[in-house]
C-alpha cells in the first residue's frame, strides 16, 4: 500500500507524482514554516522526535464546508479569505472552479468573471480550528508527540513507535485509520501522508504521496529523495527562492552542486541552513506542541446584534469576567482572542498580541477594539467570545495597586462596571452560593440601548464576581 | 457554547386584558394579578414597525395613566391582536 524508496541502485527511481508546485507550499503556510526553525542546526534531534510523519490534507478549510454543505461538493465552489473586510479574494478553490480559470488569490470579481457560476463561501474558522483540535486530540492518542503546522498540517514523532505499531508503513497506516473516528472517509481518504528523517524531509515526503498511499524515505534514501524536491519547497523566504529559479536552479539535486561558501555568500545563513535541507544533514526534529489552555468566556445575545457600541459594551464586560477567572489569578496575559458566531451559521475572529503582559481591562480591550474596527464582523453577532490564549508572568503590578484592600467604605463606591467588587458584596454571593448552589444575584447591562424595541435595550447578567 | 447563562431579557412584554371603546382606544386594563381598572388618560400613542427581514414587529403604543394614578406602558400587537404591557419606555 506504501510507496518505499529504496536504493537507488539498481531499482526503481523515485516517481515524480504528486510534486504540485502549489501543493508544495501552501498558501496558509506561514505559521508551519516558522517551526523549520529549530535553533541550531545539525544532523542530530536536540530533543524530540527525529522520525517524523507528516500528515496533509490539502485545501483542509474547504473540504470542511463541502462536508458540510455535500450538493455543493461537483460544483464550482470557492473559499473566501479570512479576515478581509473590503477588496475580498479567493483563498481556496473547487477542482471544476480550478478548471474554470479561477485560482487562489484572485479577487472576487475576477473569479466570478472567469467563472460566473462559482459559489463563493463565507470562512468559518472557528469551525476549522474545532475541527483541527479534534484532529490533535485523536492524534495524540497515537503519540505524545503532536506538533501542528497550520490548519490540516500535522507532524507526529514516531521514534520508538515500532515496536508498538510495526514498520514505518503500518505506523503511517495506523495514524490514517485512527482519523476514520473523528473524519468523515473521503476526507481520510484525501490525506497524503510521508515519514522521513526530519520534518523537512517528511513534508516533502507527503507533498509528493498520492492520497491514501504513504511515502517512506528512510534515512539512506533521504539525499537522493530529495534531489529532485523543486526548490520552492524549501521553508526559506520566498525571495531567496525566486532568486534560485532566476539563476536556474530549478531543484535540491541542482542546489547540491554549489559549494556552502557560495551559498552563504549570496543568500546568507538561509543558503547555509537550504543547502542542509537539500542534503539532508539538517534534521528538524518533531518536537511536542504544548498549548497552553486558554482562558475563554462567552456571551449569547437574545437576538444578533450588528451595532458597535453595543459589540464594545459587550466586549468590555468578557473582558472583566475573563479578568476575575480563577484560572487567571496570578498571570497576566500576552494574547487574546476576540471571536463571534454570527447570524446564519459562520464565525469570525481577530487575534490581538499585548503589547506587554497585562492583566488590564483597558489594555486588554483596547486592541481587540482596534482589530474590530479593522477586520469588523461581516453580520450580526448571535454570540461573543474573548480567548486570553498566552499567558506571560505573574502581574505584580496590579496586586501592587489593589484597591480592593481600603476600607469597605471606599471600596463600596468603586464602579462595579469596571470590575472592581467590594469585598463585602463578594463575601454576599460566597454566602449565597453555599446556601443556593448559585448566585441569585443579577445585574442590569445595556444590551442595545438606543434600540426602538423596549426589551432590547437592557438585559440581567448574572453576577458572580 | 457559553460558559454562563444566557442574558436574560429585562422588560420582557406581559399579556393583559384590555377592554376598548368603538374606536379601539383601551378603556380598562386589568394587569397579571391585579383587578381591572379604568384608563384615565393616554397621554402618548406611537408605532413600531421593524425587523420585517427577520421576525417582523408591529405594535402600536399608548403610555397611559390608569384611575389609581399609576403610569403603564401598553401595546397592541398588530401581528397576533394581542395587547401586552411594558416597562422600560
Amino acid at each position: 500500500m506504501s510507496e518505499t524508496h529504496r536504493s537507488v541502485h539498481g531499482v526503481p527511481t523515485h516517481p515524480t507524482i504528486g510534486w504540485d508546485q502549489g501543493a508544495a507550499q501552501p498558501r496558509d503556510s506561514g505559521h508551519g514554516w516558522s517551526l523549520f526553525r529549530s535553533p541550531g542546526e545539525g544532523s542530530g534531534a536536540e530533543s524530540g522526535s527525529r522520525q517524523a510523519l507528516c500528515l496533509w490534507l490539502p485545501t483542509f478549510e474547504l473540504r470542511l464546508e463541502l462536508v458540510r454543505t455535500p450538493e455543493l461538493d461537483s460544483t464550482s465552489v470557492a473559499l473566501l479569505s479570512p479576515g478581509e473586510s473590503t477588496r475580498r479574494t479567493v483563498w481556496q478553490v473547487s477542482e471544476r472552479a480550478h478548471d474554470a480559470g479561477v485560482r487562489p488569490g484572485q479577487l472576487v470579481s475576477q473569479a466570478v468573471s472567469l467563472c460566473p457560476s462559482l459559489t463563493l463561501l463565507e470562512p468559518d474558522p472557528a469551525h476549522y480550528d474545532a475541527a483541527t483540535d479534534t484532529l490533535l486530540e485523536v492524534l495524540s492518542e497515537l503519540t505524545p508527540v503532536v506538533e501542528p503546522a497550520g490548519r490540516g498540517r500535522v507532524f507526529l514523532g514516531m521514534d520508538g513507535l515500532g515496536r508498538l505499531y510495526g514498520s514505518p508503513t503500518r505506523q503511517a497506516e495506523r495514524a490514517l485509520r485512527s482519523l476514520f473516528r473523528v473524519l468523515p472517509s473521503p476526507l481520510v481518504a484525501a490525506i497524503r501522508a510521508g515519514m522521513a528523517p526530519g520534518k523537512f524531509g517528511a513534508w516533502v515526503a507527503a507533498a509528493s504521496a498520492r492520497s491514501g498511499v504513504p511515502v517512506i524515505v528512510t534515512e539512506k534514501e533521504l539525499a537522493s529523495f530529495l534531489a529532485s524536491c523543486p526548490v520552492s519547497a524549501l521553508p526559506v523566504d520566498p525571495l531567496a527562492v525566486q532568486r534560485l529559479e532566476r539563476l536556474g536552479i530549478a531543484t535540491l539535486g541542482e542546489l547540491r552542486r554549489f559549494p556552502e561558501p557560495a551559498l552563504v555568500a549570496q543568500f546568507g545563513e538561509e543558503g547555509r541552513s537550504a543547502l542542509a535541507w537539500a542534503t539532508g544533514r539538517r534534521i528538524d526534529p518533531v518536537r511536542p506542541w504544548h498549548r497552553p489552555r486558554p482562558i475563554r468566556v462567552s456571551l449569547d445575545f437574545p437576538t444578533p446584534v450588528g451595532t458597535v457600541a453595543t459589540l464594545h459594551g459587550a466586549l468590555n464586560r468578557l473582558v472583566e469576567r475573563a479578568i476575575s477567572r480563577p484560572a487567571r489569578r496570578g498571570r497576566s496575559v500576552t494574547a487574546v482572542r476576540l471571536g463571534a458566531y454570527l447570524e446564519g451559521g459562520s464565525s469570525w475572529f481577530v487575534e490581538a498580541v499585548l503589547r506587554e503582559p497585562t492583566a488590564d481591562r483597558e489594555k486588554i480591550a483596547s486592541p481587540l477594539r482596534g482589530k474590530m474596527a479593522i477586520v469588523p464582523p461581516p453580520r450580526a453577532v448571535e454570540t461573543l467570545i474573548v480567548e486570553f490564549i498566552r499567558f506571560g508572568a505573574p502581574s505584580t503590578q496590579a496586586d501592587l495597586f489593589d484597591r480592593r484592600e481600603e476600607s469597605s467604605r471606599a471600596a463600596s463606591g468603586r464602579d462595579l462596571a469596571r470590575g472592581e467588587v467590594p469585598g463585602a458584596l463578594k463575601d454576599a454571593v460566597k454566602e449565597l452560593k453555599l446556601r443556593l448552589g448559585h448566585s441569585p444575584l443579577y445585574r442590569v447591562v445595556e444590551v442595545d440601548p438606543w434600540s426602538r424595541i423596549p426589551e432590547r435595550r437592557h438585559a440581567l447578567l448574572s453576577f458572580d464576581p | 457554547m457559553s460558559d454562563a447563562p444566557h442574558l436574560r431579557p429585562l422588560g420582557r412584554p406581559k399579556p393583559v386584558d384590555v377592554r376598548t371603546d368603538a374606536e379601539g382606544e383601551p378603556t380598562h386594563v386589568r394587569l397579571p394579578g391585579k383587578t381591572a381598572r379604568r384608563v384615565e388618560a393616554v397621554r402618548e400613542h406611537w408605532r413600531i414597525d421593524d425587523e420585517w427581514w427577520r421576525e417582523p414587529i408591529s405594535r402600536e403604543y399608548r403610555s397611559i395613566v390608569l384611575d389609581d394614578g399609576r403610569p403603564v406602558t401598553l401595546y397592541h400587537d398588530l401581528l397576533d391582536g394581542r395587547w401586552y404591557a411594558q416597562k422600560g419606555e
